[in-house]
């Protein structure tokens, strides 16, 4: 089976020779946490003084706090002395040698998404594919890489970045989700292993999507990732995570934290597409996936959207929030939450108003199904001086099955009486008359309800890039597939 | 000791053991109740109130007086047929044999939704309340008015049961005589049987000073139907937690809320509605008006639980800020667990629509009177579900008179 690791040391070793490579041939921690580990981790990263300190901080408050029970998913406990909190990639010698070893399972969905074949070697880590013969990968990702260099623009993992650009990442890291944010994120703080740096430069658009970039080298995984990105004035960015394509991947906890900076005039999006391991259909195994994200719109007319489009993950922690501080600003959050089997999700939204005129849109849909929990959990907050701010906030929840559970959390405070907001929010099921209309002009009842469920996510799916938008419509007929009748 | 007195026990006992919710509560999360702490220690003296001219004095209806926590029989209406009796009357009545159904009355579990140390402190401490039996069948012909006055802290614990298809209307109001700091600590706990209607109206018009704890629990069985009227005018700090439990196919409940609000007060509603069978329906609506630096709390929970199908659930939240200083934490939830629902909430925040203010004035009316017009269409949306006109117009002046330049429309209202 292959692990992301895998996948990243195929890329990595071609993308990132000087940085990367070094990192992949480390040794594989012993289970365990302590300020020795963390010592030990930055020690493998090669990582300056300073950047130990603020590790080893993080981990003594972490000490400090205790793990949240307000979210409405239900786990044992983790136990975080029995995790490995660095592991090097495992060989590639270990991955089957042809696509006839790999799960046919797993081939089946490959198949469904249209995914090329060279691309599903590559993400089943058969071995002894040629990473140039990914679809032009390499070729690809180097005529990229040297685009973004032409236009200033930094894109490298955050490992990288904190060697070869210190001021940068001194200034900003830990500047918008603080080490002691949570106990997930101060978790993450100590020892975090990688994940992506972008910076872009005063007045720069980024001459492609980065998400394009990144589907090809799939670098983004990791168990405890940190990404941070940094908008200088009037930059633009558009930012993708994640694969349509399940990753199978052994690591039961995964932490991250993706921290946004943007400064005035500048605008980000960001989008991601989770397909981890939701675990079987008992509930047994799958990914937890406790993520902190939060952009900050420091400057006035920053702008940030969220999208996410969630099917995997036995658990799901996720509040990707915006600060919108300079005047004008404005917030997006789109998102799909798809739940089936034993699967829980509580994700959701922040927007703090602080500035004037500052905008946020919260779009939020949800399908749940078999006997899966979802929860949307968001908070609206105008604050005093937050004159004439916005909000306009829609959640719907769609329900299929008898057993499942949709459930609806929003706060909203509102200091400012010329802030105005809207709330509106619905729950469920496909109607029946709908579905009789479809069946009368010859749909199946699976093409009715896939058609149905499309249709309540075309909102959300329209802020994908156009790629991914048709993936994920073939992702959401594969996720809900056999929940239906 | 009989059962009556057990449980009062086992209540205090357990207020001992809880104490006062606090702000790590998620429920008293925007609400300090720490302050209520030094008002508990307060013991007044059982000061006679001269009530003339205090109430709804027009309304045409029976009446239950409560002074400071005690029922006054002399100031008091009861009609002969119905069994309307005081709480504590109808203790001192009961044998101990028969004392098990009065039990239930003063029997509190840590479990109940919104549970919180308060309640405990009233079944442990409550000192009367009205105890109201309403056969199967019958119609209470005039409302139940039931005027609490009081100055200083009183807690009282009401009873309602409406036997099957039986039909009243009940008014709680509130009003206290005093500017000083007292706490009022009401229950009321209601049940329905099949087919039986209520139509429930809570006034609280208590000092500046005052604070309000109240709790109204509602237990509905088959195709019964609720209507709840709230208002919120006075106190500093007022706080009600409205329990509704559709427990039988076919039972519906209308809760509606309206506070107006100004100075420093605090209103915090939290409503839960269970819908535990199929076939029920529940409807919310609130709305506040707030000016100078008040705050208002609404948070309005519905859980449909496993099989409850055919739910049909509507809440919506509506809140006016008048006042750079004043400020809303709202918080409508759903809690589902089955799929055959039509569940839909709203919240909003803003002011005047500034069409609707154009409007007005290019009709030649000044601005503050377009402003006071308007604020007061959205506050009295409300209470125009409400069926009894005297009781409506009260409440409409009475809050009408909480805004700011009221003078020059209030002759728009009529009499």
């Amino acid at each position: 089976m292959a692990t992301n690791e895998e996948i990243q040391e195929h890329l990595g070793e071609r993308e990132y020779e000087a940085g990367f490579v070094t990192d992949i041939e480390s040794e594989t921690l012993p289970p365990g946490l302590s300020e020795d580990v963390i010592r030990h981790i930055s020690a493998i990263k090669q990582e300056p003084e300073w950047m130990l300190d603020w590790r080893l901080e993080a981990y003594r408050h972490w000490l400090t706090m205790e793990e949240p029970t307000w979210a409405a998913v239900d786990y044992a406990p983790t136990d975080y002395q029995s995790i490995s909190y660095y592991s090097a990639p495992k060989s590639k010698d270990d991955g089957p040698e042809s696509l006839d070893e790999v799960d046919p399972e797993l081939l089946k969905t490959y198949e469904k998404l249209g995914i090329p074949l060279r691309e599903q070697e590559f993400l089943a880590g058969v071995t002894n594919v040629a990473v140039d013969a990914v679809f032009d990968s390499v070729s690809v990702a180097t005529t990229f890489k040297s685009k973004l260099t032409e236009a200033g623009v930094i894109f490298c993992p955050i490992s990288e970045a904190i060697i070869e650009y210190p001021e940068l990442v001194k200034q900003y890291l830990g500047s918008v989700v603080p080490p002691k944010d949570n106990f997930f994120a101060a978790l993450n703080c100590a020892v975090f292993t990688d994940g992506s740096f972008v910076y872009i430069p005063k007045g720069v658009r980024c001459p492609m999507e980065l998400s394009t970039y990144f589907r090809i080298n799939a670098l983004n995984t990791g168990q405890f990732e940190r990404t941070l990105i940094i908008a200088d004035e009037g930059a633009y960015v558009s930012y993708l995570e994640g694969c349509t394509a399940p990753m199978r991947d052994e690591n039961q906890l995964h932490a991250a934290v993706v921290e946004l900076v943007i400064l005035a005039d500048a605008e980000v999006k960001y989008a991601t597409v989770q397909n981890w391991y939701p675990g079987d259909e008992n509930g047994v195994g799958g990914i937890y996936n406790f993520v902190t994200k939060r952009a900050d719109c420091r400057g006035n007319r920053a702008k940030v959207s969220w999208t996410q489009v969630e099917t995997g993950s036995a658990i799901t922690w996720k509040y990707p929030s915006c600060i919108l501080q300079g005047d004008d600003s404005a917030g997006k959050f789109f998102s799909v939450a798809v739940t089936t089997n034993c699967q829980q999700a509580d994700t959701g939204t922040k927007m703090i108003h602080l500035g004037k005129n500052t905008k946020s849109t919260i779009i939020s849909k949800g399908i749940s199904a078999g006997r899966a929990q979802q929860s949307y959990r968001g908070l609206v907050r105008m604050g005093k001086n937050a004159e004439h701010a916005r909000n306009y906030t829609q959640c719907d929840s769609l329900l299929l099955g008898d057993k499942c559970g949709a459930h609806t959390f929003p706060y909203v405070e509102v200091k400012n009486p010329t802030a105005t907001l809207e709330h509106e929010a619905t729950t469920s099921k496909i109607g029946d008359d709908q579905l009789f209309y479809c069946q009368q002009r010859g749909l199946s009842e699976e093409g009715a309800v896939n058609m149905i469920v499309n249709g309540f996510c075309k909102d959300v799916f329209d802020e994908l890039p156009m790629e991914f938008a048709v993936e994920a419509n073939r992702l959401m007929e594969i996720s809900l597939e056999g929940s239906v009748g | 000791m009989n059962l009556v007195e057990e449980r009062r026990q086992e209540a205090l006992s357990l207020f001992e053991k809880v104490g006062l919710p606090n702000k790590r509560d998620e429920n008293w999360k925007y609400t300090d109740a720490s302050r209520l702490a030094d008002l508990l220690e307060i013991d007044g003296s059982n000061t006679a109130i001269n009530i003339e001219g205090l109430g709804m004095v027009d309304l045409d209806a029976y009446r239950m007086v409560f002074i400071n926590g005690a029922f006054d029989a002399a100031q008091s209406s009861l009609p002969d047929e119905v069994n309307i009796v005081s709480l504590a009357t109808l203790q001192s009545s009961v044998s101990d044999d028969d004392s098990q159904a009065l039990a239930k009355l003063f029997q509190v579990s840590g479990d109940e939704p919104l549970f919180n140390g308060l309640m405990a402190l009233n079944a442990a401490t409550a000192s009367d309340g009205a105890a109201v039996c309403l056969a199967d069948n019958s119609v209470l012909n005039k409302p139940l008015y039931i005027l609490h006055v009081s100055n200083q802290n009183n807690v009282i614990r009401h009873g309602l049961m409406l036997g099957e298809h039986a039909q009243a209307q009940v008014i709680e109001h509130f009003i206290s005589t005093a500017e000083n700091k007292a706490l009022s600590n009401c229950v009321t706990a209601l049940i329905l049987k099949n087919g039986a209607s209520l139509e429930h109206s809570r006034l609280q018009q208590e000092g500046k000073q005052q604070s309000h704890i109240a709790r109204v629990e509602v237990k509905q069985c088959r195709d019964s139907s609720y209507t709840f009227h709230g208002v919120e005018l006075g106190a500093s700090l007022s706080r009600t937690d409205l329990v509704v439990n559709l427990s039988e196919q076919g039972a519906s409940c209308a809760l509606n809320g309206l506070f107006v609000l100004d100075g420093r007060q605090h209103v915090d509603h939290h409503t839960r509605v269970d819908h535990t069978a199929p076939h029920c329906t529940s409807h919310e609506n609130y709305r506040t008006v707030l000016d100078g630096r008040s705050h208002a709390v609404f948070n309005g929970k519905v859980v449909v639980h496993e099989g409850a199908s055919k739910t049909d659930s509507v809440q919506s939240n509506g809140n006016l800020l008048l006042s750079k200083h004043a400020e809303i934490d709202t918080k409508p939830e759903l809690e589902i667990y089955n799929d055959d629902v039509k569940c839909a909430h709203g919240a909003t925040v803003g002011q005047l629509d500034d069409k609707q203010l154009f409007y007005l004035r290019s009709r030649g009316v000044s601005e503050e009177a377009a402003q006071e017009l308007l604020t007061f269409a959205f506050a009295d949306e409300v209470l125009a579900k409400m069926s009894n006109t005297t009781v409506r117009r009260y409440i409409e002046k009475a809050a009408f008179a909480k805004l700011p330049h009221s003078e020059g429309i209030e002759g728009l209202l009529g009499e």
